[in-house]
């Protein structure tokens, strides 16, 4: 139902001007997570994995910030995350994405100290379900996508849900407007429910198989996407971070996105 | 009250950054899986989980987990057959139409890592419930498991497995773990074994199971054409068919269908295939769903 | 959703109790002249209920008027029966397409279920996969499309969105309505 008030109570039809008659039981109780909004997006292709986020930071209607990354280097040797090689990108309550991000960050960097290796993509997803588990009865208020290169040079992409189950996929949409992404990417990067044309005649259509896209198209794809979540959902807009993951390095790009 | 005060009047800075165990178990390069668990401050945190995750008694809960699932698994002469859908749903969204939720147990490789036709040795699980649950429980009985056939030279039963892993649920009871799933595995000591283990602590051995919200179709499919003598050919068609049917009426069940045969040299994998070709084939060949239009 | 001179409009064909699929033969879009349709998502009895009651007022209207019903006024209508039942409304969410036969304008509008018009250029969706069909659609759809290429981009941007909606799905139908022309067609869908 369309509606422009927010308040509405039993007694009366609720106008937004209209005083409640008898202030609302209001219940208080621990309520530690805000979401902060926004939408994160990871595709990985034969020799790279994307991961993308916009870079809005809301709190109800309110806009908090209008660049907050999403999107993380996880295991630099500095600051600016220069050497990483595995990336990550939370969204939900930014500030459990934030310790969640230098945890798996100090747990990566200690294992390159005691092992004098990089940690492979690999390990790292599988201790990164182990970071989420932990908090089972406390849940971080996050989905998190981890993207790196595997053993083969391969783009790889896990998708985590708030307590750590996890999946490698071709690719995944995560936050508040992943329902509008998804089922576009299933679409167009997995090729669901395309055929071949003129491969037979109704039940006889050969469905279209799935395969790596090139770099190029990914990065339009993932363009495409964030542009039509900005017209359609609230949380999304102002800016979009891209992450590059590649055999030569990690390589950022910024451009804007709508700010209304 | 006297609760509040002791949580203010502690020293301010006493909680910040990690405390000394804390920094302990970050630089320790195997802690992975472990049986501390960060609580809430509060007097009862299943109550406050329940409020944050749990969609059925709270459709607006903030944090949404994977649900939904049919699986089953039936013996037969031939041994064990364990079949799955491979759905993840958060209310009515589809989280993913790819998940894996027969989980190999024992032995440190997870068959994830080579693929081979030759059976692989360990038992099977399956996930029903909360994916993270299973997931990682199941990761913890691996571990158990392979400690045990360190310790005994010799593998675990699949009693003595199911029991490990009900023990834990049980212990963790009413805390909000929520899992239904299935061991099967094949031993020189008991033959084809089948153990079905719940997050309440429930342990039942049998013949038959079928779990997860489209349980019920699948059984009527399951009941009404299964023996004991089913040949394997028989065996796998029939949880084929059993899970497509749940797929099929059920909304929170679909996608891919995982099939696997326990025998006594260990597990063989017989697919993870979309289920929309197979049922288009059911159809037009055998005649079956005909309530399905295929023309206009 | 609007293409060049044509319009389309599609729906899936189930009908379910929460989980449970009762039927997947349940078309949700009828037509009430011959180049307007309207297509009924929310409760199944009041998407009858709305479908029959709106038939009779649409024949009513045909008798008086001695002519068809222009999708402008269907909209008009739709609205004014919503609005009657705003203190017990009908749990539907209409979506209507059409071409004007005077003009030979394409129109579509949506309604929420007390009868608040929303007028588009491109595209309406309703329904449990609504945010769904938001992103395919923006993603999939562009100004100006051909009858056949705007069948591809409908049938596309609905097949995709229902995957993607446990309560949605088990095959489609859609509607190409161009001046003189109304092509209908059946999709194969996913079963599950």
């Amino acid at each position: 139902m369309t509606s422009f008030g927010r308040y509405t109570s039993a007694e009366t039809v609720g106008y937004s001007f209209s005083q409640p008659t008898s202030a609302p039981n209001k219940e208080h109780s621990f309520y530690p997570y805000t979401d902060n909004g926004g939408s994160t997006l990871g595709i990985s292709g034969s020799d790279f994995a994307i991961l993308a986020g916009d870079t809005r930071s809301v709190a109800g209607y309110n806009i908090n910030s209008r660049y907050v990354p999403k999107v993380f280097k996880i295991g630099g040797d500095d600051e600016s995350g220069d050497g990483a090689h595995i990336l990550l990108s939370v969204v939900g309550f930014a500030a459990d994405g934030q310790a969640l991000k230098e945890r798996l960050d100090a747990v990566v960097k200690m294992y390159k100290y005691q092992h004098g290796k990089p940690m492979s993509v690999r390990a790292c997803a599988q201790r990164l379900s182990t970071i989420l588990y932990q908090k089972r009865f406390f849940p971080y208020y996050v989905h998190a996508i981890l993207a790196g290169l595997d053993e083969e040079g391969k783009g790889a992409l896990y998708s985590y849900d708030p307590v750590g189950s996890y999946e490698r996929e071709q690719c995944r949409a995560a936050g508040s407007a992943a329902s509008l992404i998804m089922p576009f990417l299933d679409n167009q990067v997995n090729f669901k429910n395309q055929y071949i044309p003129g491969s037979g005649e109704g039940h006889a259509l050969e469905p279209k198989k799935a395969e790596p896209l090139p770099r190029e198209t990914v990065e339009q794809l993932v363009r495409d996407a964030f542009t039509s979540a900005v017209e359609r959902h609230i949380e999304v807009g102002d800016g979009l971070q891209m992450m590059v993951i590649t055999k030569s390095g990690i390589e950022e790009i910024y451009s804007p996105l709508k700010k209304d | 009250m006297d609760k509040l005060v002791a949580q203010y009047s502690r020293p301010r800075h006493q909680d910040e950054f990690y405390s000394e165990q804390e920094q302990r178990d970050l630089t320790e390069s195997h802690p992975s899986i472990s049986l501390k668990f960060d609580l809430p401050p509060l007097e009862n945190p299943s109550a406050f989980l329940r409020a944050m995750t749990d969609d059925h008694s709270n459709p607006s809960c903030p944090i949404k987990l994977a649900h939904g699932t049919t699986t089953l698994a039936f013996r037969f002469q031939g041994g064990i057959i364990v079949a799955t859908d491979s759905r993840a749903t958060a209310g009515n969204w589809i989280a993913s139409q790819t998940v894996k939720k027969v989980i190999p147990v024992s032995r440190l490789s997870r068959g994830e890592d080579t693929q081979t036709d030759a059976p692989v040795p360990g038992l099977l699980g399956t996930m029903a419930g909360g994916a993270a649950d299973c997931q990682y429980w199941l990761r913890y009985l691996s571990q158990q498991c392979t400690l045990h056939e360190i310790r005994h030279k010799r593998r675990i039963t699949v009693a003595a497995a199911s029991k490990i892993l009900a023990n834990l649920t049980y212990a963790y009871k009413n805390m909000g773990l929520s899992m239904g799933t299935m061991l099967a595995g094949m031993t020189p000591q008991e033959g084809p074994a089948l153990y079905y283990i719940d997050s309440d602590g429930t342990r039942l051995p049998g013949n038959l199971f079928c779990v997860g919200s489209g349980q019920t179709f699948a059984y009527g499919v399951l009941d009404a054409q299964y023996r004991y003598d089913l040949t394997e050919e028989e065996a796998l068609e029939l949880g084929r068919r059993s899970i497509l049917a749940a797929m099929h009426r059920d909304a929170y069940s679909g996608g891919f269908i995982n099939l696997y045969h326990v025998k006594e040299e260990g597990w063989v994998h017989h697919g993870f295939s979309d289920m929309n070709p197979i049922f288009w084939k059911t159809k037009l060949e055998k005649g079956e769903f005909s309530n399905v239009t295929s023309e206009l | 959703m609007v293409g060049k001179d044509c319009v389309a409009i599609a729906c899936d064909l189930r009908l379910g109790m929460q989980a449970l699929t009762v039927s997947n033969n349940f078309p949700k879009i009828f037509n009430y002249a011959p180049s307007t349709y309207l297509g009924l998502t929310g409760l199944a009895t009041d998407v009858a209920t709305v479908s029959d009651l709106l038939r009779y007022k649409v024949n009513m209207y045909r008798l008086r008027e001695e002519r068809n019903i222009a999708p402008q006024t269907l909209a008009n209508l739709v609205s004014s029966t919503l609005y009657e039942k705003r203190f017990g409304p009908f749990f539907v969410s209409p979506v209507l397409g059409g071409i004007n036969q005077t003009t030979g304008k394409p129109f579509i509008c949506g309604f929420d279920s007390i009868g608040c018009i929303d007028f588009a250029k491109d595209f309406i969706v309703s329904g449990t996969a609504s945010e769904q069909l938001f992103g395919t659609c923006e993603g999939l759809w562009e100004p100006d499309l051909s009858p056949e290429d705007l069948f591809e981009t409908i049938s596309q941007a609905l097949l995709s969105a229902v995957d993607r909606d446990a309560l949605s799905g088990w095959g489609a139908q859609v509607y190409i309505i161009e001046k003189d022309k109304v092509t209908q067609r059946l999709l194969k869908g996913r079963q599950d």
